[in-house]
């Protein structure tokens, strides 16, 4: 019995593990990494991991081997994954089977750079490569047997993921591919969004990725109503929920940033909810007296920015992407047409099984506005279900770990003798894509 | 680095003629403001490599060869050795350099593919339905009713016109 390592090779992170299990073994950035105290690019520090010696990443320079989702630099990734394989997941490679994950519509001259890494440079026994929506499909199926999913073995899946969207209707555990449709934006494009905003108002962050990263998923959320949120945003003082502020590290006591006050940061989610209770008009004092002068004193000590708007404007790109000046419909009009792309019998099941994926869908009410984007655009026939993950990033993982642990799993992978024996192309048939 | 993709008008060497098929269609049509949001879109995709471009293909030697180039083309024969192995050095090392994606897409020639075959390009969900579009204050973020008469970025109010004019307005228009 061999063991099968699982790897969800995303372009901002890559997540590995052993099949068969719960969770993947290390979560880490698909990059390498060079801080401002080292003349080398490092191998970053692993999701979670409390180390002592954490990098300080303030201004690193970053080298990633993915590219608009693409992986376009071989040997960059042989450096990653050789670092993976040796010290996180400590797997000998000639002796293990790997399921990789790759995105839809990989040209083949990647492919065929994929599979000489894996054959040539790690001589895996065996490879399958798999895409993630269906991955995702087969996690949500096993997770709910009695569930529309499982029944009806069909699914959308649309995965926000770090570098596009993908809406990809699956069938009976394949990926219809003359369905999938893609925006091209994602966590990065949004952060890079996000860094150019506070860099032109208020402190140029243009080379902190990893801070702006940070500040994006702690403060940034999907507004509801943009436009009354928008009003809600110019208010003065401490009218404004929004507001925000965000302490940039200072290199001595802290090495990371972080929101200077948390509590406040959440205060927009209690301000829509009781306004949308009383009707709206009057308005509530959200006050809290007691620390309003501790935050109102500027700490000339530390350097912080504010957010207000920018908050909800930077996820609201993948919703509409037009108001950033790209000819692509945002997400809503984008699953319609993914759908729309399938055979008629599918479309009832389709609306109603949509499985949101990928770390860009965990801003707060992504869902909700999503669909109520969608219900207006779905015929009122059909139901609209949007189905969240419990952890969107290691969805696709989770799935190829059950794939990997099913018993036929063998039989559908490509060995290197047969690998050696045809060459890339013909062997990527098998994989039907 | 950045100016990798986001500047393709500078970039006067040989080597690097390539350019993504957005780029062509910006450098051909006149329009400096297209032009400023395509560089913008592209800036999006960027990673802060640092100085990586230099470390990784020696940078220096590349921009002395690229010097080198002009002369190559009027005197051909004159050549020194020493500068032919520069030369080939420098090719090898653009051939070891890893190519964007924009590069490797455009070399795949997807359109040459039968209609009903479902690829890359194809799968891009295309132009909104609705042509309408937000237009947010490039200072402040509200919603803007007023653009720019030099540059076309959007302001909405007097404030945010000045802070404009002082600090971005006619960037990309040079």
């Amino acid at each position: 019995m061999t063991g099968v390592v699982v790897l969800d090779n995303g372009g901002g992170l890559i997540k590995a593990g052993h099949g068969g299990d719960l969770d993947p073994t290390a979560v880490l950035p698909n990059c390498l990494l060079r801080p401002l105290s080292s003349k080398k690019f490092l191998h970053p520090d692993p999701l979670g991991s409390h180390s002592t010696a954490a990098l300080d990443l303030t201004s690193a320079a970053v080298r990633r081997p993915i590219d608009r989702g693409y992986l376009i630099n071989a040997d960059l990734q042989r450096d990653i994954w050789a670092h993976l394989f040796t010290s996180h997941l400590r797997v000998s490679t000639p002796s293990s089977c790997l399921l990789l994950t790759e995105p839809p519509f990989t040209l083949p001259s990647i492919q065929r750079a994929t599979d000489e890494l894996v054959f040539e440079d790690f001589n895996f026994k065996s490879l399958y490569v798999a895409d993630s929506a269906s991955l995702v499909h087969l996690y949500e199926a096993s997770t709910s047997p009695q569930g529309l999913v499982s029944k009806a073995q069909c699914s959308l899946v649309v995965d926000c993921g770090f570098s596009f969207t993908h809406a990809a209707p699956v069938f009976q555990n394949f990926t219809l591919n003359y369905g999938v449709k893609r925006i091209d934006l994602g966590g990065k494009a949004l952060t890079n969004y996000l860094k150019e905003l506070v860099s032109y108002r208020s402190i140029n962050v243009m080379d902190e990725s990893f801070l702006m990263d940070d500040v994006k998923e702690k403060l940034c959320f999907v507004s509801l109503d943009v436009d009354s949120d928008l009003q809600l945003a110019r208010k003065p003082g401490q009218d404004n929920v929004f507001r925000c502020s965000y302490v940039l590290p200072d290199g001595v006591t802290f090495t990371k940033g972080y929101v200077k006050d948390p509590e406040a940061a959440q205060r927009y989610l209690n301000w829509t909810d009781e306004s949308h209770s009383t009707s709206g008009g009057t308005i509530i004092d959200v006050e809290k007296p007691e620390s309003a002068e501790d935050r109102k004193r500027i700490d000339l000590t530390k350097n912080e920015f504010d957010l207000t708007n920018e908050r909800f404007l930077v996820p609201e790109m993948i919703f509409r992407p037009a108001d950033l000046g790209m000819n692509q419909a945002g997400l809503a009009e984008c699953i319609v047409r993914a759908i729309n792309s399938c055979h008629p019998h599918f479309h009832p099941v389709l609306y109603e099984s949509i499985i949101l994926t990928g770390g860009s869908t965990l801003f707060p009410r992504f869902a909700e506005r999503l669909e109520r984007e969608l219900r207006p655009l779905v015929p009122d026939y059909y139901q609209v279900k949007i189905t969240t993950q419990q952890d969107p990033i290691l969805g696709v993982w989770r799935g190829g770990s059950l794939l990997a642990s099913s018993p036929d799993f063998e039989a559908m992978c490509v060995t290197k003798a047969e690998y050696e024996e045809l060459g890339s192309a013909r062997c990527r048939r098998r994989f039907l894509r | 680095m950045e100016d990798e993709s986001s500047n393709p008008l500078r970039r006067m060497s040989s080597r690097t003629r390539k350019v993504a098929p957005k780029m062509v269609a910006a450098l051909a049509s006149s329009d400096n403001r297209t032009q400023a949001v395509l560089a913008r879109l592209e800036a999006l995709e960027n990673d802060n490599a640092g100085t990586e471009v230099g470390d990784l293909n020696d940078d220096d030697e590349a921009s002395l060869d690229d010097d080198d180039d002009d002369g190559y083309m009027h005197k051909k024969q004159s050549k020194s050795t020493k500068r032919k192995t520069r030369q080939a050095k420098a090719l090898e090392n653009a051939r070891k350099a890893p190519r964007t994606f924009l590069e490797l897409l455009h070399e795949a020639n997807l359109e040459s593919l039968p209609p009903h075959i479902p690829s890359y390009s194809r799968a891009a969900v295309g132009p909104p339905s609705s042509t309408s579009r937000r237009h947010f204050c490039t200072v402040c973020g509200f919603t803007a009713t007023y653009t720019c008469v030099k540059c076309g970025m959007r302001f909405c109010s007097r404030r945010c016109q000045n802070i404009h004019n002082d600090t971005r307005c006619l960037k990309f228009v040079a």
